[in-house]
């Protein structure tokens, strides 16, 4: 039965029971429509293109950026901090950052005492706040893990042009405060000789 | 778009069945964008000190007195570096290396390079070093001596050459290559 022909004869249930099949419009079929599309002899209107190449180059870049992809994330670098560079070197790893630059030291970015102080006395001293905020968080992490061993590590982003006063004074305080092992924040060249790289 | 081309011969329904790209390509995208959006461009790495602090003394232990190590002495001079290995008050051996600096890059991307004292390290290692065995997770200690004036990318040229040569350990169950050496400065 046709629903859409006025003079059919109307039946109550015609909106509930229909004849399966295809079905566009009254006047328009769906074989017209197809006939259409196809281009009624001539050439089609619609273009495929060829998605291959498309797809293989969006795999090789998922499948470069998975490898390169890093679950640490990236660490936050002071901005007037400029590290040196070296070829053999460790993989980062989460400890309390101490950035020294020309003029101040911060630790996690609170400042922590003067590099021109330390400059200006000339000789090796323990820098009594940097102290305290390492003595701190030493403290706070052996209340939050009590049952295991502290690690003492911290790292230091030192401005390559910081003296080597300065760099003792801070590893030395750093030591004092319970960090003994400290490492050197530094930008990573690549391995020039072609051998395997450092353990991480 | 992508499809499986299976000819029958016949006058059956065509094998041939076409699979909607759409949904896979859009996964891609998706993928790539979250993938280039936490891209981490800048690599930062460390390089490893150690201030040769003494831990408390185990009561259940009895002491017993032990010969000292060899131990290797880095003077960072005006003109040269010198490699002097001591045991105790003892010097073993004392060489002198000429500072001969290699600038890589420029500008403000500028890396300072000591290949030839990173050579003479090695030998040094492979002639005096105490720990060898990749069982062995003890290394080698080393003492830098520098100037107070000493700028830092300075003292880690000198650490990158200590740290180059390295020698097989074995943690865990697996073998990896680290440094012969660990590092702490020598202070007054």
């Amino acid at each position: 039965m046709d629903r859409y022909n006025p003079k059919a004869h109307h039946n109550p249930h015609a909106h509930v029971i229909h004849a399966p099949g295809a079905r566009l419009m009254h006047g328009v079929k769906l074989r017209y429509v197809w006939n259409k599309v196809q281009g009624h002899g001539h050439r089609s209107p619609n273009a495929s293109l060829n998605l291959v190449s498309f797809i293989d180059f969006l795999s090789v870049i998922v499948i470069f950026l998975l490898m390169s992809f890093s679950a640490s994330g990236e660490i936050a670098v002071d901005k007037n901090v400029t590290l040196p560079k070296a070829e053999n070197v460790e993989a980062i790893i989460d400890a309390p950052m101490v950035a020294v630059n020309g003029n101040q030291i911060l630790v996690d970015g609170v400042q922590a005492g003067s590099t021109r102080s330390i400059e200006e006395l000339g000789r090796l001293q323990k820098i009594d706040e940097l102290f305290a905020l390492l003595k701190n968080k030493r403290e706070l992490w052996k209340q939050v893990q009590p049952n295991k061993p502290f690690p003492g590590v911290c790292i230091l982003q030192v401005d390559q042009n910081v003296s080597a006063l300065v760099v003792k004074s801070v590893f030395q305080t750093a030591a004092f405060a319970g960090y003994p092992n400290v490492s050197f924040m530094v930008g990573k060249i690549p391995s020039t000789s072609g051998a395997a790289p450092a353990a991480e | 778009m992508g499809g499986v081309d299976v000819d029958t011969g016949g006058k059956k329904r065509s094998t041939n069945s076409e699979i909607n790209m759409v949904p896979f390509i859009d996964l891609l995208f998706v993928t790539v964008a979250f993938l280039l959006i936490t891209a981490v461009w800048v690599t930062n790495s460390r390089i490893n000190a150690d201030a040769q602090v003494p831990g408390p003394p185990d009561p259940n232990k009895e002491l017993t007195p032990q010969t000292p190590e060899k131990v290797l002495n880095l003077h960072i001079g005006e003109n040269d570096f010198g490699l002097v290995w001591k045991q105790g008050a003892t010097v073993v051996s004392e060489v002198k290396v000429p500072k001969t600096p290699v600038e890589l890059g420029d500008g403000s991307t500028k890396v300072l390079r000591y290949p030839d004292l990173a050579k003479k390290i090695e030998e040094e290692w492979k002639a005096q070093g105490g720990h060898r065995d990749a069982s062995d997770k003890k290394l080698d200690q080393c003492i830098l001596y520098s100037d107070n004036r000493t700028q830092f990318k300075e003292l880690v040229a000198v650490l990158d050459a200590l740290y180059s040569p390295k020698r097989e350990m074995i943690l865990g169950k697996e073998t990896k290559k680290i440094p012969v050496f660990n590092m702490t400065f020598s202070v007054r």
